[in-house]
């Protein structure tokens, strides 16, 4: 019998993650967010738009991270959504052109999503809620 | 042997078995006669399809499944000769083959098979279900751990490269790939989307294309694409994978 989804809350867990500034990295933060979203119980739909968005979004830090520099990536799972924020150390930081294509992906993946420069640093934050068990 | 001495001898196997009943003993053997004669025309087949990165002995073994399909469905009251029956089978599988299983990387075999089954019962459950299903579910259905499911997810993004729109190596019809795979672009006309964006997106292929705006501008989930373009979520989410590395590849400073 299959089981159903749980629908309690998961208890509230922090998990950060810190790779070199390197895209061979990218699959481990890809697989880490993954597997915090099958706590979550997030759908494969769910899991695979969350590994795309933080993908995206540790591609954007990429291309402005400072060389030999560190991507930080802080989860907080609570309720039952994920929070993901994604920072790097950047000569120049600047937050990319909201009409780029990058926003439009991130926005279209995400819950909530915000860019920012914070001393020194790019930091891009976004939020995805367990969608609903949406009908095909 | 002569190709004339094939079409012989296929000919008469057929008559053969067309004669006999359902359930005759015999029939099995016919037919394996039939599939042994004409594994010539699979192999000329096969080497078609060289140098696109897939082992040709795996395209054999995917051209036989097509030649054996064409077997059983042959009817000689068709009037054309087994061979040009057949083709477009193999042919077919073939392409199939390239379009639902093509590893560029090589990824070790238990990941393959790993991501097969899970490709089968993604799209199981969500029949089941009505909408995608989660990693546990996964799991409990393929008795295997919530790790392994994991697992397979990422290795499934070791797409294939062999590119779908590229013609094949020999004038076969001068189709593509791509071709045979319907009309995708009705997309792009029906969604609004910032104009800067549209050279971008005109670099893709079609289907490519038709994916990332159903995704990012219909916002539409993968396994709605999936029924849409008639395609797997697994392979939906391979393709997403690949667009957005080759938009990120055309897009330049610091966008």
């Amino acid at each position: 019998m299959m089981e159903t989804r749980s629908s309690r809350p998961t208890e509230q867990a922090e998990v950060t993650l810190t790779v070199p500034a390197d895209s061979r990295y990218l699959s481990v933060v890809r697989t880490a967010a993954a597997g915090l979203g099958a706590r979550l119980d997030f759908t494969l739909d769910d899991i695979e738009d969350l590994r795309i968005a933080v993908d995206e979004a540790c591609v954007l830090l990429l291309k402005q991270a400072r060389p030999e520099s560190q991507v930080r990536c802080e989860f907080t799972v609570e309720g039952l959504g994920l929070g993901v924020r994604a920072s790097a150390p950047c000569h120049r930081p600047k937050v990319p052109p909201r009409d780029g294509f990058s926003w439009t992906v991130l926005s279209a993946l995400t819950t909530t999503l915000a860019m920012e420069v914070q001393d020194g640093e790019l930091v891009i934050s976004l939020t995805r809620s367990r969608g609903g068990d949406d009908l095909l | 042997m002569l190709e004339d001495d094939v079409r012989e001898l296929t000919g008469a196997a057929f008559r053969r078995l067309q004669a006999l009943p359902d359930d005759d003993p015999a029939r099995p053997d016919l037919r394996a006669d039939l599939v042994a004669l004409n594994l010539p025309l699979v192999e000329h087949l096969a080497r078609r399809f060289r140098n696109r990165g897939e082992p040709y002995d795996d395209l054999v073994q995917v051209g036989t499944i097509g030649l054996i399909k064409a077997v059983d469905r042959f009817d000689l009251g068709r009037e054309v000769e087994f061979s040009t029956y057949a083709t477009p089978t193999i042919v077919g599988e073939i392409k199939r083959w390239f379009r639902d299983k093509g590893w560029s990387i090589r990824v070790p075999r238990r990941l393959q098979e790993l991501r097969l089954s899970l490709a089968s019962a993604t799209s199981e459950l969500t029949q089941e279900l009505g909408r995608s299903p989660t990693v546990k579910e996964l799991a409990h259905r393929l008795a295997i751990g919530e790790d392994e499911i994991l697992e397979g997810l990422e290795s499934a993004n070791a797409y294939s490269t062999v590119s779908l729109d590229a013609p094949e190596s020999t004038a076969w019809d001068g189709a593509s790939v791509g071709d045979a795979l319907g009309e995708y672009d009705d997309a792009l006309a029906t969604v609004e989307f910032r104009e800067s964006l549209r050279p971008l997106l005109e670099a893709l292929a079609p289907r490519e294309r038709r994916i990332v705006v159903l995704r990012f501008f219909r916002q539409m989930t993968q396994t709605q694409i999936a029924a849409d373009v008639g395609m797997s979520q697994m392979h939906v989410s391979r393709l997403l994978a690949r667009s957005l590395a080759t938009l990120r590849e055309g897009l330049t400073g610091d966008d």
